[in-house]
């Protein structure tokens, strides 16, 4: 993929501590470490909407029965998580199944920049699992009514959906479509600021990624060899 | 106080939309508007450690039932606070109690700037609400490790302990309820990302928050 060389959504870049508690450092390091004690069959990896998922219900209900590790981390961009992914949260571990969630965070990329950042981090993914299946998820809208930022997500899906469909291993999951109201409007019973998803906003969405994911984990390498044949 | 006019802690000010989507005005209208609607007896004021209480079951099983509102914007500090509720927040409500629990997301302020700016809503409540009590809680700690916003944040709760007595219908409450172990860490089975609560955590706050309110409702109740 040289078209992703000098995207800067591509560069894996590591938070700086402005703020002086060390707190994403903390976070990478302890991921690294469950890396050492869990033998995940699902990651999760992301920002934000990854990580506060696994503070509702659902997680518990829908997620953790996959023996899922979840290594999302608020605010993070394609960047971050590119970092952190080449900085040893993917050692010592096989999942089956890797879900991808960020991109909504990059507010000073484009949207052929950002999903050229995502795309980069599913072939960090191959390489890493060869044997492994990527879901990306698509970025959600966002903002109580529509605005630049809804339309560039919408965008970045736009060519997630058609660069992933030509590659075998992974594939695009849009879980956004029921958010925006008939009136352009996105409700707070979905997403309490107009970004994060309620405990009902994360139900719409991980209903239709849990049926994904078990389908995906009954399918075993032997047979997706097969159908590739 | 009179130094608190180059305090930026105490300047109101809107936060700026640097991303785009228009979220921290939408939600300051949400909030004006619901106020409209609603007579709640208590009001939570503050950043994403009050907006984040109403996500989980804790504030529907102990802050719903007493007609609770919640008025928290993720990465709010004081001055934030401050503009939305000299902008409308206060308006159309009449809380018995409101709850105060900001401070942690001021960066670059000291721990005497950031008191100062906790004051200035308080006083701000006290002067729009003038049949309310304002319990303030104090800061959490933060970072998995020791590090400077944890000393920060403690400096902030000792200074406000000194000054919240002289406040009208005020009171400080510490919610610090253990999170740092003996071993100087803090659990991500607490704070997930070592600033905001867990549900467990939110659990351990929430008890002695809950018992102020009630405490605090049930003496105006005898007035
Ligand atoms: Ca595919």
């Amino acid at each position: 993929m040289n078209s992703e060389d000098g995207n800067p959504a591509a560069v894996p870049v590591a938070v700086q501590d402005t703020q002086g508690d060390q707190r994403w450092m903390s976070q990478h390091n302890r991921f690294v470490q469950e890396c050492k004690d869990a033998e995940p069959d699902v990651l999760f990896v992301g920002d934000s909407m990854v990580q506060l998922m696994q503070q509702y219900e659902v997680w518990r209900e829908l997620f953790s029965p996959l023996h899922a590790l979840n290594f999302g981390v608020a605010g993070d961009t394609t960047c971050n998580v590119l970092w952190r992914l080449q900085n040893g949260e993917l050692q010592n571990i096989r999942p089956k199944v890797v879900v991808v969630w960020v991109g909504t965070n990059n507010y000073e990329h484009t949207a052929e920049q950002v999903a050229g950042g995502i795309l980069s981090i599913v072939h960090l993914l191959i390489t890493q699992f060869p044997q492994a299946k990527i879901v990306v998820l698509g970025l959600l809208p966002r903002g109580e009514r529509p605005n630049p930022l809804r339309e560039k997500n919408a965008s970045v899906n736009g060519i997630l959906r058609s660069s992933l469909a030509r590659l075998s291993a992974a594939q695009f999951l849009d879980v956004g479509g029921g958010f925006v109201h008939s009136d352009g409007t996105i409700a707070t019973r979905d997403m309490f600021d107009f970004l994060h998803l309620t405990a009902s906003g994360y139900r719409a969405v991980a209903k239709p990624l849990s049926d994904l994911l078990l389908q995906l984990l009954e399918e075993t390498p032997e047979e997706r060899r097969a159908s590739l044949v | 106080m009179s130094c608190a006019d180059s305090n930026p802690a105490t300047i109101p000010t809107p936060c700026v939309d640097i991303q785009g989507d228009g979220r921290w005005m939408s939600l300051h209208n949400r909030f004006v508007s619901d106020s409209k609607d609603k007579e709640p007896d208590v009001l939570f004021v503050g950043d994403s450690l009050v907006q984040l209480l109403q996500q989980f079951e804790v504030w529907r099983d102990l802050f719903s039932p007493l007609h609770a509102l919640n008025f928290g914007v993720g990465g709010d500090a004081t001055q934030h606070v401050l503009w939305r509720l000299s902008n409308g927040e206060l308006d159309h409500i009449s809380p018995k109690v409101v709850v105060l629990w900001v401070g942690t997301n001021n960066h670059g302020h000291t721990p005497e700037q950031i008191c100062e700016g906790i004051i200035a809503i308080a006083r701000l409540i006290s002067n729009k609400l003038l049949h309310a009590h304002t319990l303030i809680l104090g800061l959490l700690p933060r970072g998995e490790i020791p590090n400077t916003l944890r000393d920060r944040n403690a400096k902030v709760n000792e200074l406000l302990q000194q000054a919240v007595p002289s406040l009208p219908r005020a009171s400080y409450l510490s919610v610090d309820r253990g999170f740092v172990q003996s071993n100087g860490k803090i659990s991500h089975q607490d704070m997930y990302d070592y600033l905001h609560l867990t549900p467990q955590g939110y659990h351990n706050v929430c008890k002695p928050v809950h018992d102020a309110i009630t405490h605090l409702l049930e003496k105006r109740g005898e007035n």
